[in-house]
């Protein structure tokens, strides 16, 4: 298959769009501040003495509030869209979405554990509080990722297949058990949860976001040194393994990249639907199949979406917000549509 | 003697000066986050005040105009920072932490005010906000009318009890043609109707729906129906008609169907809450005087 598009001209292009998806990012929000300001905050940041009207008002927007939540939203959007990559490979199927592994799920559990019974365990150390709901989803998605992954092993060899079924029945079984929290939950907790479910990247701080950096850094620079090795899974397994490459670690370092990144996500933003599924599959069609150029490209894209659906939720509604994954279901499912009839015709 | 004189006015000069510096001005635009405090400040004289309100803002309507800062635990920084707010007032719901932190050090002044359902907190909360507009006096009477009027409806109910029992009482929430939600023994519905001399029937918490068996087995005196589709009085008829169940309960056979402005359930002790409360109390005890709104006075 010939990639409508070459790699390089791929690459300058996503680049382009992520430049301008951070800058638009940095100088769009509710408070609108004149283009100059911007600027001269931004300076100041960067340690330059500037001194002005209104200058102080405007660093701390940017520095303290549209800054950090546009790095959020760079590493929620790349290692989303990385993840999706990564579970396509692993099940070679276009369709597979990170949610296939019981990350998700597992994080959604996880979350509702903390969103119900939080607040019951009172006795929690001051520092440690604010960071339970991210614990706890994040612990979730590894745990039922593992659970996953144990179901599919057997005499040493992991069923992608047997992997797949675990999944569907590990995520209905999170499901019924949130369900139970929900019946539980009162009705203060309960939009909490109906919130968290649709993501959202406000009141991020550098503090909460450093743990997801270093965990989106890894797993961008991992992936792709399995570029070639994922290119020969295409061909499938046992033809991988012919031509020397080491299936087995291969699929652990697959399961367990997803579930390191998608969990970090998930308990940095709260549940994102769709960039994970519609990204890696966007850029394939654009691009081809080649993971040496669909792992970046993908990771540039995500990062690129996402900060626009930000931008869109941030704005649309303000001064309130609307959860995000709204606004990436809004336009993934739409676009997806468009694509699937467009490849058919 | 003079000089005494001149010293003691120093003095006091000295004190008031030192008084009026401790005044930090009064803050002029005003977001609130919580319907039953945007209601009091309204009640209190300061709506002009009000630049920005949460989505549970409902009451009085003129606050839906207000651009809407979304929901009271999903407040966004930047959003609200646009309106150029002074004071932002919210209850201790009022969330997420990092986004009060972030407005905080923006120099929005911030005041979490207690919303439990109970005269010490109301007091406490009515007293603050009087401050903050700069009429404390009359936020003073404001809080002393309310608890006068509290207490002359537990004293009609004392003496209504003494001819006739507590009714047994169900409030459903939600939409009455579809399964409605029962309130539970926590909630503030719970609260509104043993506060109006009602008996709550139900011993489960929060708000949960009930069979239809359940229902007869409890068979209610009085129900009670908070349906916020629901505009006036209730069609029984109509009503029956869809819940079959219900017919064979008490309330049913004797008309004792009530409606109630849903509202009325969040937020703890809102300035409407003696006016709802003479009304279901008159509708508990219909033999006794109905208690109105001019009479409590």
């Amino acid at each position: 298959m010939n990639p409508a598009v070459h790699a390089r001209p791929l690459f300058i292009a996503l680049g382009l769009l992520l430049l301008l998806a951070l800058w638009l990012s940095l100088a769009l929000g509710p408070v609108s501040l004149p283009l100059q300001e911007t600027l001269q905050a931004a300076l100041r940041l960067l340690g330059l003495p500037l001194s002005g009207a209104g200058l102080e008002q405007a660093e701390l927007i940017l520095g303290q509030i549209r800054l950090p939540r546009t790095l959020l939203g760079l590493a929620v959007g790349a290692v989303l869209a990385l993840s999706g990559v990564a579970m396509q490979g692993l099940f070679r199927n276009p369709l597979a979405d990170p949610g296939l592994i019981g990350v998700s799920s597992g994080a959604a559990l996880g979350a509702a554990l903390a969103i119900v019974f939080g607040a019951r365990l009172g006795g929690l150390p001051e520092a440690f509080a604010p960071y339970l709901l991210s614990a706890c989803a994040f612990a979730g998605g590894l745990g039922v990722t593992t659970l996953v992954y144990r179901f599919g092993r057997r005499n040493g060899q992991t069923s992608v297949a047997t992997m797949l079924l675990a999944g569907i029945a590990l995520t209905a079984l999170s499901g019924a058990a949130i369900g139970l929290f929900t019946y539980l939950a009162d009705d203060t907790t309960l939009r909490t949860l109906t919130f968290w479910n649709l993501g959202s990247l406000n009141g991020a701080s550098y503090a909460r976001l450093w743990p997801l950096l270093i965990v989106t850094i890894a797993v961008a620079l991992w992936l792709p040194r399995r570029a070639k090795a994922l290119n020969a899974l295409l061909l499938g397994e046992s033809e991988a393994r012919h031509l020397g490459f080491a299936v087995e670690r291969l699929k652990r370092e697959l399961v367990f990249c997803t579930a390191l990144g998608v969990g970090a996500a998930v308990a940095a933003a709260g549940m994102i639907g769709f960039i994970g599924l519609v990204v890696p599959h966007l850029v394939r069609l654009l691009a081809g199949p080649d993971h040496r150029v669909l792992l970046p490209a993908s990771a540039l894209a995500g990062a690129s979406l996402l900060l626009l659906a930000d931008l869109v939720a941030r704005l649309v509604m303000a001064p309130a917000e609307l959860p995000i994954g709204i606004i990436t279901a809004l336009i993934g499912a739409p676009f997806f549509l468009y694509l699937l009839m467009r490849g058919r015709s | 003697m003079r000089l005494d004189l001149r010293l003691a006015s120093f003095c006091a000069a000295l004190l008031f000066s030192h008084a009026a510096l401790a005044d930090e001005p009064l803050p002029q635009r005003w977001v609130s986050a919580g319907g039953s405090l945007s209601e009091w400040v309204v009640a209190l004289g300061g709506e002009d005040r009000l630049i920005g309100v949460d989505t549970t803002s409902q009451h009085p309507a003129s606050l839906r105009a207000l651009p809407s800062i979304g929901y009271q635990r999903q407040l966004a920084a930047e959003g609200i920072l646009s309106l150029r707010p002074d004071l932002l007032l919210g209850s201790e719901e009022m969330g997420p932490p990092p986004v009060l932190e972030q407005l905080r050090s923006a120099g929005v002044r911030i005041e979490v005010l207690p919303s439990k359902p109970d005269l010490a907190s109301l007091e406490r909360s009515l007293r603050r906000m009087g401050e903050l507009l700069g009429t404390p006096e009359s936020a003073s009477r404001v809080f002393a009318d309310y608890r006068q009027r509290l207490e002359r409806q537990r004293q009609w109910i004392a003496d209504a009890q003494r001819s006739q029992k507590a009714p047994g009482v169900l409030l459903m929430l939600g939409h009455a043609d579809s399964a409605p939600l029962a309130a539970g023994k926590d909630t503030a519905a719970a609260w509104l109707i043993e506060q109006a001399g009602g008996r709550n029937l139900t011993d489960h918490d929060g708000y949960k729906a009930l069979s239809a068996e359940t229902l007869m087995v409890l068979d209610p005196e009085v129900v009670i129906y908070a349906d916020r589709t629901q505009k006036g009085a209730i069609d029984p008829q109509a009503l029956l008609k869809r819940n079959p169940a219900l017919a064979a309960t008490r309330a049913a056979r004797d008309g004792r169907l009530l409606a109630l402005d849903p509202t009325l359930l969040v937020g703890g002790l809102g300035p409407r809450v003696p006016d709802g409360l003479a009304v279901l109390s008159a509708a508990f005890y219909p033999s006794a005087q109905a208690l109105t709104a001019e009479a409590a006075r």
